[in-house]
């Protein structure tokens, strides 16, 4: 795994943060979406204007994005996670390793995600019975974050999900 | 790399005489069925209960909609179950995300409400945080703080230590810190957050970067065991009421090795001439008015046992007096002004005390102000400090 941070420009966005590995080392411990959301969370949280509370944020949000990410993949490939910022704002990136069925769940959601008031399907999401919707993650990023996903293609089997968020408003 | 201590679990507990269902720490399963043994104590404890029973989330820092689906189940499934009791939920804003998250039950079932149990974060000291006293408390420091410079490093403060400065107020000690000793990180928390606000704007206004400013309870800090080199908490353990909780947290966050610094007053010594005896007895009764309050304005010398019971080693305690005579005898006259007005106006008022007694009251500060400011006068505000290492 190569963990990186540098000052690259992603369009009006600067890249804080960046992480790549191989899908199968991702998918090989649970735990890591926990230990990245949380290592990534601290270190782009410093200079807000609440550091703890930001960080707590963060990382209850991107631990969603990594946690659906190790159910739906492509079992081969590479997975990239980055974190660009630009002023309030911050974007996460993943790029993900996808077959025909996982490039499909993604670009449904993300349709779903962009097509108005989502608040009742995560609702019904968190209270059903049974095992959770695969996409419930996603749901609560777009209901209690405000983030703005959009979908693109990515090199090779790929796709990259772009999730926008504004936390620092959320900060007392 | 990401480093294996990284890795954080989850504690339960139930406290019967409370009724209390207590969960802290991260709780990111993979799977429902590893929140069995935690559905299943939920179950118990709620078998076991009249009334109200309490879901204390408020140090539960992680959770994902696994641990949140389980948890959901099975607390609406009882108060669907139980028409009897009523089910409350206490979070912290500290953690940001867990009031709206928990909120969503009360939709669905109205007998499980949601409390955020810091949104009156110790209102008993809302008359020492509004605007009003900002300016007084700048003044404070400023005068302490010709002190404190020098006595810092007897306590073991070095250029590019990491430090907190917990219950931070308008965080001017630790502006002052960040330009005198260059720490590597500055940490400064408070539970106010109309003073945080100030802090940050003093900072934004003054272009002072690195320090950062979080909010959230001393008593119970969401800041990780072990990060500091060195944790101040100046003039707060004599305004709370358990000050061995915020003792036993200041040693928590510090590293081994590491100091924990504390100041406090012990007003009634606050002293002054002429006029010598009416300045002691006002002074005397300050020290009444706020024990009144549950606050131990006698605190300072008993820092020392304080943090020898926290398990501290190698203690050091020092006194220094602010006095009229350090170079600004008006700044000193301007504080003892705005306490008068503070102390005889509201808390005395507060308290009910009759007029006769706020005359007199008044009359020991107005006496403090002309000694300050008298040609030949001497007044004083004594200050304890003492600081403490944690055991390697």
């Amino acid at each position: 795994m190569d963990l990186g941070a540098g000052q690259t420009e992603a369009g009006e966005f600067t890249l804080l943060l960046e992480f790549d590995m191989d899908m199968a080392g991702f998918t090989s411990n649970w735990s890591y979406c926990d230990r990245l959301s949380t290592y990534f969370a601290r270190m782009i949280s410093h200079n807000r204007s609440d550091s703890l509370l930001y960080s707590n944020l963060f990382s209850s949000a991107l631990n969603e994005l990594l946690e659906t990410v190790y159910r739906l993949h492509a079992p081969t490939g590479s997975f990239v996670c980055s974190v660009s910022r630009n002023g309030a704002k911050d974007r996460i990136a993943l790029t993900i390793p996808v077959d025909t069925e996982t490039e499909g769940f993604y670009r449904d959601a993300v349709v779903v995600l962009n097509g108005g008031d989502v608040s009742p399907r995560y609702h019904n999401a968190l209270f059903s019975d049974g095992p959770l919707q695969p996409n419930i993650g996603l749901l609560e990023l777009a209901v209690d974050y405000a983030a703005c996903f959009s979908i693109e293609p990515a090199d090779g089997n790929a796709i990259r999900l772009i999730a926008e968020l504004t936390l620092e408003a959320s900060a007392p | 790399m990401i480093a294996e201590k990284l890795v954080q679990t989850y504690k339960v507990s139930f406290d019967q005489n409370n009724q209390e269902l207590a969960l802290a720490g991260s709780m990111r399963p993979q799977r429902a069925a590893e929140m069995a043994d935690c559905v299943k104590l939920l179950e118990t404890s709620l078998a076991s209960i009249r009334g109200t029973f309490y879901v204390n989330v408020k140090r539960l820092v992680r959770l994902n909609n696994v641990a949140f689906h389980s948890l959901a189940g099975a607390l609406l499934k009882a108060a669907e179950e139980r028409p009897d009791i009523k089910i409350t939920i206490i979070t912290s804003s500290v953690i940001g995300w867990s009031t709206k998250k928990f909120g969503t039950l009360t939709a669905k079932n109205p007998k499980i409400v949601v409390e955020e149990y810091d949104s009156e974060f110790y209102p008993g000291q809302a008359f020492l945080e509004e605007g009003g006293f900002v300016p007084v408390l700048r003044t404070q420091t400023k005068l302490t703080w010709k002190h404190e410079r020098a006595i810092l490093p007897r306590h073991g403060l070095e250029p590019g230590m990491t430090m907190a400065d917990i219950c931070c107020g308008i965080g001017d000690f630790a502006v002052l810190v960040a330009k005198e000793f260059s720490p590597s990180r500055i940490v400064a928390l408070d539970h106010s957050k109309s003073s945080l606000a100030y802090a940050r704007q003093v900072a934004s206004e003054f272009d002072i970067g690195g320090i950062e400013y979080i909010y959230g309870d001393a008593a119970e800090m969401l800041l990780e065991d072990g990060q500091f080199d060195f944790v101040s908490c100046r003039h707060a353990l004599q305004i709370f009421n358990k000050p061995e909780m915020i003792v036993n947290e200041l040693v928590r966050i510090c590293k081994p090795g590491g100091r924990v610094y504390v100041t406090n007053e012990k007003i009634s010594q606050c002293l002054g001439e002429p006029r010598g005896p009416s300045i002691e007895w006002t002074y005397e009764q300050l020290s009444k008015l706020f024990a009144d309050f549950d606050m131990d304005l006698e605190f300072g010398p008993k820092s020392y046992q304080a943090l020898q019971r926290a398990g501290l080693e190698d203690l050091r305690i020092e006194s220094f007096m602010v006095t009229n005579r350090d170079g600004d005898a008006q700044a000193f006259a301007d504080m003892i002004m705005a306490w008068e007005e503070m102390f005889a106006g509201g808390m005395s008022e507060k308290r009910g005390d009759d007029a006769a007694f706020v005359e007199k009251f008044r009359r020991g500060f107005e006496d403090h102000i002309a000694a300050a400011l008298h040609p030949g006068g001497y007044a004083g505000w004594p200050v304890w400090v003492a600081s403490g290492r944690k055991p390697r």
